[in-house]
C-alpha cells in the first residue's frame, strides 16, 4: 500500500515530537550532571549546557567528605535493604495463603485487608500512634509502616494463582511438606513477580522523604532524599557542607571553588544515581507489575 | 471428606497458612485500623496531656471552623483549582502519547523513547523539584535559553518565586514526571485490541487516521474510564510531596492546599484536632467523589470499578 503525503508528514512530525520529548526529559538531568562536575565559581556565570566547562571532582569530594551526608547514604541504603526484605516476607506470605480457596475465613480476611485502601485516619492519628510506639526518631519508622502494601500482595497472588495447579499436588505425593512447597516450588517459580515487587519496594524506600519530614528530627537519622530536601530548601545545610570544604581545603587552596549550586547538583546526582543507572536494565520488571495489576482490575 | 471436618479442625490443619497471613493482618491492625480510632480527635478539643480519653468532646466545632475561616477556604479553593487542572486538562496527554508511540515504526527508536519517557516517574518528587529548581535557577538553563533567544538585555528571573506561576509549575512538573509512565496502561490496552478489526478496516479503505478514530480510541475507552474514576478522588487531595516541594518563602502563603495546611496546623503548630478534622473532611469528600463518578460512569457507559 502507498503511503499518502499526509501520513508521511505525520510520521515526520511524530519522530520530531519524540526527539523533543527525549530532550526535555533528559536535559535537566544532564545539565545537573555537568554542573556537578564543573567548577562552582565558574557555574555562576551561567551558560553550562550538558558538558562541564572547568572540569573538577571537588563538588563530589565535598559532599562525600561530609559525615552527615555519608551517614544519610547509609541510612537510605539500610532502609532499602531491611524494608524490602520485611515487605517481601509479609507480602509473599499473605499472597500465598490467600490463593488457597478452601482456607476458612479467606473472604473475610481479604475484605479486612482491603478496607484501609479506602479509609484512613490521616496524618495526625499516625503521628500519635508513632509517638506511642516510640517510632519517632527511630530508624524503624522507615521500615515498619511500609512493611505491607495491599496492591503488591494482589499482584503476587494473581501470579501464584496463574501457576499450574498440578505442581503442588505432585509435590504432596512426593512427600513434600507445606513449608517445602512454598520455599522449593512456589517461590522459585514466582521469581519474575518477586523481582517486580522487590524493585517497587526498593524504589519506594529509596525515594521516601516525607517520613523524615514528619517523624524525624535527629540529624543522624536523615535519609539521603531528606538531605536533598534540606539542601534545596534550607541554606543551613548547604553552608555546613561548604564550611567543611573550606576547612579541608584551607591553607593550600586560596579560593573555595564550591558553591551552593554545585553542592545541590552533586547531591541531586548522587540521590538519583541508583535509579537512573539501574532502571533502564530493569524496566521490563516494572512494566510487568503494571500488566499483572491491570489484568486484576 | 473435607466437608466433614469441624471448623476448629480446619483451622488447625491450616495453621501454617494463618502464620503466613499473621504478619499482614497484624500490620493492618496496627498501622491502619488503630489510627482510624484517632478520628475521634476531630470531635474533641484534643489535649496532648489528657489524651484521647480525657479530652473534652466539642461536637462539630472544628468542622464549622473549616467552613468559616478564610485561610481554610483559600486552601480548599486552591486544592480544587490545582487538581482540576491536573486531572482534567492533564488527562488526555498520556492517551495521546500512547497513540503516538503506537504509530512509531523503528523498533529500537521506539524502545529508546519509551525508556527515556518512563524514567522521571521513578525519581522521587523531591528529586523532580530539585531538578526544576536547578533548571529555573538564575544561572540555570532556562535563563540561558531566554538570553539566547531574546538577547543580553533580558532580566534573569526565577519563575518559581512567583505565586502566579504555581499552577503552571504543578501542571508542568506533573506532566514531565508522569506522562510517559501513565501511557503504559493505554499501550497495553491498545495491544489488547483485536487485530482483525484493523484488517477489516483496511479492506474497507480506512487510512491510519480513520483506524485510530474508529478502532483504537473506542478500544481504549473502558481503560480510560477506569483510570479516570480511580484518579477522580485526587480532585480534593493534592500531592503533598509535589506542592510542599515547590512551595517557597515567596509562594507559600498564596498556594496553601488542604494537605499542606494539615501538616502545618497539626505537626508544626500542634493544632491536632483541627488538622484531623480537616483531613477527615477531605477523605470523606474524596471517597464521595469517586463513588459519584463511578455511579455516573456506570449509568452512562456500563464501566465501573465496583
Amino acid at each position: 500500500m502507498r503511503t499518502s503525503f499526509g501520513e508521511k508528514a505525520f510520521r515526520l512530525f511524530n519522530i520530531v515530537f519524540m526527539i523533543f520529548l527525549c530532550v526535555i526529559t533528559l536535559y535537566p538531568y544532564l545539565n545537573q550532571l555537568a554542573v556537578s562536575l564543573n567548577d562552582g565559581q565558574d557555574t555562576i556565570f551561567g551558560g553550562i549546557t550538558v558538558f562541564p566547562r572547568e572540569f573538577t571532582w571537588s563538588n563530589y569530594e565535598t559532599v562525600f567528605s561530609n559525615s552527615s551526608f555519608v551517614g544519610s547514604l547509609v541510612i537510605s541504603g539500610g532502609r532499602v535493604l531491611l524494608g524490602t526484605l520485611l515487605g517481601l516476607i509479609l507480602i509473599t506470605g499473605a499472597a500465598y495463603a490467600l490463593t488457597k480457596k478452601n482456607l476458612p475465613g479467606r473472604n473475610f480476611l481479604i475484605f479486612f485487608l482491603i478496607i484501609p485502601t479506602f479509609i484512613s485516619g490521616g496524618l495526625i492519628p499516625l503521628y500519635f500512634l508513632y509517638r506511642y510506639l516510640h517510632l519517632m526518631n527511630n530508624f524503624m519508622v522507615y521500615v515498619l509502616p511500609m512493611a505491607f502494601v495491599f496492591f503488591y500482595m494482589i499482584i503476587v497472588r494473581t501470579y501464584i494463582q496463574s501457576l499450574p495447579n498440578g505442581l503442588e499436588e505432585a509435590a504432596i505425593i512426593d512427600g513434600a511438606n507445606e513449608v517445602q512447597i512454598l520455599t522449593r516450588i512456589i517461590i522459585p517459580l514466582s521469581m519474575p513477580v518477586m523481582a517486580t515487587v522487590i524493585l517497587w519496594l526498593a524504589v519506594t524506600h529509596w525515594n521516601d522523604w516525607t517520613t523524615s519530614l514528619y517523624f524525624i528530627t535527629k540529624k543522624d537519622l536523615y535519609t539521603l532524599q531528606f538531605v536533598m530536601y534540606k539542601v534545596i530548601k534550607e541554606a543551613e545545610l548547604v553552608n555546613e557542607l561548604a564550611v567543611t570544604q573550606a576547612r579541608m581545603g584551607g591553607g593550600g587552596n586560596q579560593a573555595v571553588a564550591v558553591t551552593p549550586e554545585s553542592i545541590k547538583a552533586a547531591t541531586i546526582i548522587v540521590a538519583t544515581f541508583p535509579i537512573v543507572a539501574l532502571y533502564p536494565f530493569l524496566q521490563k520488571y516494572f512494566i510487568q507489575g503494571v500488566m499483572i495489576g491491570a489484568i486484576k482490575e | 471428606m473435607h466437608n466433614q471436618l469441624t471448623l476448629s479442625q480446619k483451622i488447625r490443619r491450616n495453621k501454617f497458612l494463618y502464620l503466613l497471613l499473621s504478619g499482614a493482618v497484624l500490620w493492618t491492625i496496627i498501622f491502619c485500623y488503630v489510627p482510624m480510632i484517632g478520628i475521634v480527635m476531630s470531635f474533641q478539643d484534643f489535649n496532648i496531656f489528657k489524651g484521647m480519653f480525657g479530652s473534652p468532646f466539642v461536637g462539630f466545632k472544628h468542622f464549622n471552623a473549616i467552613f468559616s475561616d478564610p485561610v481554610f477556604a483559600k486552601a480548599v479553593v486552591n486544592t480544587l483549582y490545582y487538581n482540576s487542572i491536573i486531572l482534567i486538562i492533564g488527562f488526555p496527554f498520556p492517551i495521546v502519547l500512547a497513540l503516538l508511540f503506537n504509530e512509531l515504526k523503528g523498533r529500537f527508536f521506539k524502545r529508546f523513547v519509551q525508556t527515556v519517557s518512563y524514567l522521571p516517574y521513578f525519581l522521587s518528587w523531591i528529586s523532580v523539584v530539585a531538578l526544576f529548581y536547578a533548571f529555573f535557577e538564575m544561572s540555570g538553563p532556562f535563563n540561558d535559553l531566554k538570553e539566547f533567544l531574546v538577547g543580553h538585555e533580558i532580566e534573569r528571573t526565577n519563575i518559581l518565586m512567583d505565586p502566579d506561576n504555581f499552577v503552571a509549575i504543578l501542571f508542568g512538573s506533573h506532566l514531565w514526571k508522569n506522562i510517559g509512565w501513565s501511557s503504559v496502561i493505554f499501550l497495553a490496552a491498545i495491544a489488547g485490541i483485536d487485530s482483525q478489526l484493523y484488517e477489516a478496516a483496511k479492506i474497507d479503505g480506512c487510512g491510519r487516521w480513520k483506524q485510530m478514530i474508529h478502532i483504537t480510541l473506542p478500544g481504549i475507552m473502558p481503560t480510560a474510564m477506569i483510570i479516570f474514576i480511580l484518579s477522580s478522588g485526587s480532585l480534593v487531595s493534592s500531592n503533598f510531596e509535589q506542592v510542599y516541594g515547590f512551595q517557597n518563602l515567596y509562594t507559600m502563603e498564596q498556594t496553601q492546599v488542604v494537605n499542606t495546611l494539615v501538616y502545618q496546623l497539626g505537626i508544626q503548630q500542634g493544632n491536632y484536632s483541627l488538622a484531623t478534622a480537616f483531613g477527615l473532611a477531605q477523605g470523606i469528600v474524596s471517597f464521595l467523589i469517586v463513588y459519584g463518578v463511578n455511579w455516573i460512569s456506570k449509568k452512562t457507559s456500563q464501566v465501573g470499578i465496583w
